[in-house]
């Protein structure tokens, strides 16, 4: 094997043939084409020269011992490296079954030992057109996956912010207990859920969803956020009356342009009282299990944020026991469907939590979480999963 | 699923019929052929629902916002015989409240609701 020296941009043709006069009349006549020219006299040396040097175009002799020129195809279509190669075999008869062969075992186009000087140049020439384009396509598939990386890193550190956003789980109050689960679907999520003390016996939560996917559902979920902190809400509100509060809210976020919108249930726990007040809107996703085995849904059909800008939205309330316990979750949870889509559902969410029992609060939220990834055969969320759980303590103020 | 639409003029009005899912993946093709409706001057939008499968959190939101939009100019719009898991789905954002929902055409033009 010899290699030529050629300047930048010269196009690189590998010959392989064992048969030294044909390989070197053919090299000769392709380096007066302008092209360098690799030669290998074997398809061994063949298959390390195209490792190493990636020509263009590999023109290949069918007959040859040990590695005949099928096989050669066979070889670099097999390799993940080499497959996009472009190879031109040369029979010296060209039998119509025998070309067919030749194509199926990977050669991609074919040359007659007896072809002319014009019909060499011109199927070169075609070699090298296809090359180019399926370089092209290397280069631009590499460039997108570069960049798609950069896009995931930045992902990766919005939904880090996201999630500082999240509250830290523990005693957030005197005689209050929460943990909570958290599954955005695409790393970043539009769920977002918060607890804010109010004062020494109250505590306000949230859990709202931001309908539409990804980065600006994540940006309006965190904006809304910004709302409804505690100094916000006195300002703007006056308040900590959930309905008050969703009213004000509907106000302050109309559908998008695109028709975005919240949905959103915000609750009060008043320990000393032991009354939970609530107000959603077009969110149904609150489970109240009581101590004495009761599972009830806390909530009604009624209008999202922004679908009806004069909207009331109206506070419900209900006395608490101690050990009761409140679920609040995001759809996402039960809206997970089997291969043939059959949803998982309030209803068998709701036996779920039932049949736990007392078990300790991150205890039900695991294992519920384990039914749905169960139901869906998968560990995969089409949406967001977002799951809060509070408990009124045995023993609180007793 | 993709989601077809086309446009046929009523006396006052236009009823879209509409094929296919209403879901965030096909919200700009459904914007641009309400949009255009409006833009001609359309004052009564009947949405004909019968082919539409699923609907999603993204279409809920779309369906408010053409309702509001066509307010803003003056106009309505109703819905025609949506099936009734999308009709379930739609009940948990109340859009009949904002849309009225029909069984037939003819009542949907005379704007007089029946039970639906």
């Amino acid at each position: 094997m010899s290699t030529f020296a050629a300047g930048e941009g010269t196009r690189t043709v590998l010959v392989v043939d064992d048969e030294p006069t044909a390989r070197t009349a053919l090299a000769a006549r392709l380096k007066r084409l302008g092209y360098r020219v690799i030669e290998a006299g074997d398809g061994k040396a063949g298959l390390e020269s195209l490792r190493r040097e990636r020509p263009d175009l590999t023109i290949l002799d069918w007959m040859m011992p040990e590695m005949d020129g099928p096989s050669f195809c066979e070889q670099v279509r097999q390799d993940p490296e080499l497959l996009s190669s472009q190879i031109l075999m040369m029979t010296s008869h060209d039998q119509p079954q025998q070309i067919a062969e030749g194509l199926a075992r990977g050669a991609d186009d074919f040359l007659s030992k007896a072809a002319s000087k014009y019909e060499i140049t011109a199927r070169v020439q075609a070699g090298m057109r296809t090359a180019t384009l399926i370089r092209r396509l290397e280069d631009v598939t590499e460039e997108i996956r570069r960049k798609q990386e950069v896009l995931e890193r930045e992902l990766l550190s919005a939904a880090r912010y996201v999630e500082s956003l999240l509250p830290a789980p523990g005693t957030p109050l005197r005689g209050v207990q929460m943990v909570h689960a958290y599954r955005p679907s695409l790393g970043l999520g539009g769920d977002l859920f918060n607890i804010v003390p109010w004062s020494e016996d109250v505590l306000t939560l949230y859990l709202l969803d931001a309908s539409g996917h990804g980065v600006s559902s994540a940006l309006r979920s965190a904006s809304f956020s910004t709302f409804l902190r505690r100094e916000n809400l006195l300002h703007h509100v006056g308040s900590s009356d959930p309905g008050a509060i969703l009213t004000e809210a509907n106000r302050q976020f109309p559908l998008t342009e695109d028709g975005n919108y919240f949905t959103i249930i915000f609750a009060k726990l008043d320990v000393r009282a032991r009354t939970l007040s609530y107000a959603t809107a077009g969110h149904n996703g609150a489970l109240l299990h009581r101590r004495s085995g009761e599972v009830r849904w806390l909530a009604r059909p009624n209008f999202p944020l922004g679908f009806d800008p004069s909207t009331t939205y109206l506070t419900e309330e209900l006395p608490l026991r101690p050990g009761d316990r409140l679920y609040v979750l995001s759809d996402g949870l039960y809206e997970v469907p089997t291969s043939n889509g059959e949803l998982w559902g309030q209803d068998r969410l709701e036996q779920t939590v039932h049949a736990f029992g007392h078990r300790s609060l991150s205890d039900v939220l695991s294992g519920t979480i384990e039914e749905a990834v169960r139901w869906q055969g998968h560990d995969h969320f089409p949406d967001d999963v977002a799951l809060m759980g509070i408990e009124l303590a045995e023993k609180a103020f007793s | 699923m993709s989601m077809q639409t086309k446009e046929r003029p009523v006396p006052n009005g236009v009823v879209l019929e509409m094929t296919g899912d209403l879901t965030y993946a096909n919200r700009e093709q459904f914007k641009t052929a309400v949009e255009t409706i409006r833009q001609k001057g359309c004052r009564h939008l009947i949405l004909n629902m019968a082919e539409v499968r699923f609907v999603d959190s993204s279409g809920l939101g779309l369906l408010a916002l053409v309702s509001q939009n066509f307010k803003l100019s003056q106009g309505k719009v109703s819905m025609l015989k949506p099936q009734s898991y999308v009709r379930e789905i739609m009940s948990l954002a109340n859009i009949q409240k904002l849309i009225p929902v029909y069984d037939n055409e003819q009542d949907a033009l005379a704007g007089h609701r029946r039970a639906a």
